[in-house]
């Protein structure tokens, strides 16, 4: 139980709880006192009023009862009574007779009463219930005929007066005990805006927005979250802008031997007719890894710009457009293309150069994995623009779909086919790309559900009109 | 005599391997290490192209840049390490006409030295001048005068002044600029562009801020008007 409270009850529930309990408490223990105060008070209040009447009631009673030929029934009848009272009397002689004005019964008069009244000389006062309602009943002999006077004082209106108090009393109550909830759920959510700041911020970041800073705030109790957390996440930038620095400089410095290596081999390829037939292997052997080493290091940089928080320049584009020019510089204009730009055109906003690396990466993909692409279909649809692209290699296992999209994670497929497939950086940069451009790229089930596989990208569709 | 090449590049392995493979290509090469040098190399013989690092010691490729540039109309290719950076607009707004990235292949530097070499496109008209409000452009002369007085041009600000001239009033992409100016396909560098165009603007141009030639067409390209 206790576990499930910890657990089942957020910090919110909690203080919202905590309030509206605390609120209960206090505003009950305040009625109960009130009740107890009030009721007391009116009943000695009734008690005292009643009290005087009676004595003064049974000083004339008395005074009557000395004549010999008193009429009880008319002196009782002209007796002045508070509010709900009555009297009874006792006539002993000449024969034992009770007389009441009002009806009341001696079965109205509590035994006890009745009893030590009897025995005893003295005025007596007694609370109980008649017939379950409160009831008040004094009872006094008169000396010297021994004339037994009784009042009856219902308490009806009293009863009354405290229930309505009572239900006053328990409203107030539970309005106290929501109010408490409702300042609960104020203090919370006054507590916890910070809160939601920090995890909207701290969300921002592990989006990718290193930039994001929490407002100052004026609070002294908020400051210190506040600055701790601004403090980390500018270490945080520092430290990933070092790290992209790194890899930027280190991709920088190997671009200028890199240099002397591409001329150099220009300068040997140009003579390759005077190279023995191993040497022109060698330098063919020489010239591949320079490309590909040429490709790492492009791609590296192009990362690590990427996690140096670049922004793109955008323009708007036709993709279809975009794609035809990919295939035909990259030397795959025969791959057949399909596209349906019936309604909408394929406009996106984004960088050319950066979207010239998905399309190519991807096809280059397909090249070294699955025997080149299949075929390529760009579809627009009211708010994205799609491009995928089909193989008919080996596919890729559904537990490898995310991870290939990962740095120099090859698939394990691409493993089997050894070391010197890719560089490994490829599907990355179409990753990191098209997360620049607020898209998303997955891998598929070709749709005849052949053999292969099928990589789709994602993009916005531009808001430019169309110019149809 | 083949057309020369000017090469400043202060990498000594850079500089003699591009050297042979330039060579290799037809041209002939000349070389200095550091900026002043290659001043005075310029200043004693002119070259048909100079190719430029940005990064030299001492004055370096900018500066070398805007010296040269005050002398000579000669194209100027530049070659930097980081085309992501501020670097290329900075190197054309120095005057550079193109730049290329390290490491370049030194067949795509002949084919960008080719088409910085090329002669103005001659009009479509058979007209050998064309008027464009106060500007004459003469494009077999390879003059521009602005209210008869002779407008100093780069080959390259010159062939993009005569290509928009062709057809007056006519939106040119940047692609098909970057196509007939430059030689460059869908994928070459905009900035290229809109570079040549600041800086043609500051010389055909009353007033560079607010252009009446050479205008702006939002989302589309350029075009000239009367």
């Amino acid at each position: 139980m206790r576990s499930f409270l910890r657990r089942g009850l957020g910090l919110r529930a909690r203080v919202v709880l905590a309030f509206g309990l605390s609120g209960l408490v206090l505003s009950g223990l305040l009625a109960t006192v009130t009740y107890g105060v009030a009721r007391n008070t009116s009943l000695d209040q009734r008690t005292r009023s009643a009290e005087r009447q009676f004595i003064d009631n049974a000083d004339l009673v008395g005074e009557s009862s000395r004549a010999e030929d008193t009429s009880y029934i008319d002196l009782l009848q002209s007796l002045p009574q508070v509010a709900g009272g009555q009297s009874i009397a006792n006539i002993p002689t000449p024969e034992d007779r009770w007389v009441a004005p009002g009806g009341l019964t001696p079965e109205d008069l509590p035994t006890p009463l009745v009893d030590i009244v009897g025995g005893s000389d003295g005025a007596y006062l007694m609370r109980y219930s008649n017939n379950s309602q409160p009831t008040l009943a004094f009872g006094i002999k008169l000396l010297p005929a021994e004339v037994g006077y009784y009042e009856v004082i219902t308490l009806n209106e009293i009863a009354d007066n405290l229930s309505s108090l009572a239900l006053t009393l328990v409203l107030a109550a539970a309005g106290t005990t929501i109010a408490g909830a409702m300042l609960g759920v104020w203090a919370s959510s006054r507590i916890l805006s910070p809160i939601a700041s920090v995890s909207s911020a701290a969300q921002a970041i592990a989006a990718g927005d290193l930039a994001t800073r929490l407002e100052p705030r004026a609070d002294p109790d908020l400051e210190i979250i506040v600055d701790s957390f601004n403090d980390m996440a500018a270490a945080l930038e520092r430290r990933i802008a070092r790290d992209a620095r790194f890899a930027s400089d280190v991709s920088h410095e190997l671009r200028s031997p890199l240099m002397t290596l591409r001329a150099s081999i220009d300068v040997l390829d140009s003579r390759r007719h005077e190279l023995s037939e191993r040497s022109q292997a060698a330098l063919d052997l020489l010239s591949d890894d320079v490309n590909r080493f040429q490709r790492l290091v492009e791609d590296l940089l192009e990362i690590s710009r990427g996690d140096g928080g670049a922004d793109i320049e955008v323009s708007t584009l036709n993709l279809l457009e975009l794609v035809r020019n990919v295939t035909s510089f990259t030397g795959h204009d025969q791959i057949p293309m399909t596209s349906d730009d019936e309604r909408h055109q394929p406009l996106i906003d984004g960088e050319k150069r950066r979207l010239f690396q998905v399309v190519s990466n991807l096809l280059d993909n397909a090249d070294k994995y699955a025997g080149g692409a299949t075929s390529i279909r760009v579809a627009s649809s009211r708010d994205y623009v799609t491009l995928a692209i089909e193989d008919a290699g080996p596919g890729v296992p559904r537990d490898e779909r995310q991870l290939v999209f990962e740095r120099f994670a090859r698939g394990g497929a691409a493993r089997r086919r050894g070391a010197g497939a890719g560089a490994g950086l490829g599907l990355a940069l179409v990753a990191e790309h098209v997360r620049m451009h607020n898209g998303s790229v997955w891998i598929e089930e070709r749709l005849d559900r052949g053999p292969g596989a099928r990589f789709v990208v994602e993009l916005p569709r531009s808001e430019e009109n169309d110019e149809a | 005599m083949g057309t020369r090449i000017l090469t400043v590049e202060d990498d000594e392995r850079i500089r003699t391997a591009v050297r042979f493979a330039l060579e290799d290509e037809g041209w002939v090469v000349d070389e200095a290490d550091n900026g002043e040098a290659a001043v005075e190399k310029f200043t004693r013989e002119p070259a048909d192209v100079v190719l430029i690092d940005i990064m030299l010691p001492g004055m370096d490729g900018f500066e070398l840049c805007r010296s040269i540039r005050r002398a000579s109309d000669v194209p100027i290719v530049m070659v930097t390490a980081r085309a992501d950076t501020h670097d290329v607009v900075a190197g054309l707004e120095a005057g550079a006409d193109d730049y290329l990235t390290k490491p370049f292949a030194p067949k795509e530097l002949s084919a960008r030295i080719r088409a910085l070499l090329r002669r103005a496109r001659v009009s479509t008209t058979d007209s050998p001048l064309i008027r464009i409000g106060e500007l004459e452009i003469a494009p077999e002369q390879g003059v521009v005068k602005r209210g008869g007085d002779e407008v100093h041009l780069t080959k390259t600000e010159f062939r993009l002044l005569c290509e928009l001239a062709s057809s007056p009033g006519k939106v040119f992409s940047r692609e098909s600029l970057l196509e007939k100016v430059w030689g460059y396909g869908y994928f070459g560098d905009g900035r290229l562009v809109d570079v040549h165009v600041r800086r043609l603007r500051t010389k055909v141009e009353l007033d560079a801020a607010n252009p009446r030639h050479v205008v702006t067409v939002r989302g589309m390209g350029y075009k000239l008007t009367p």
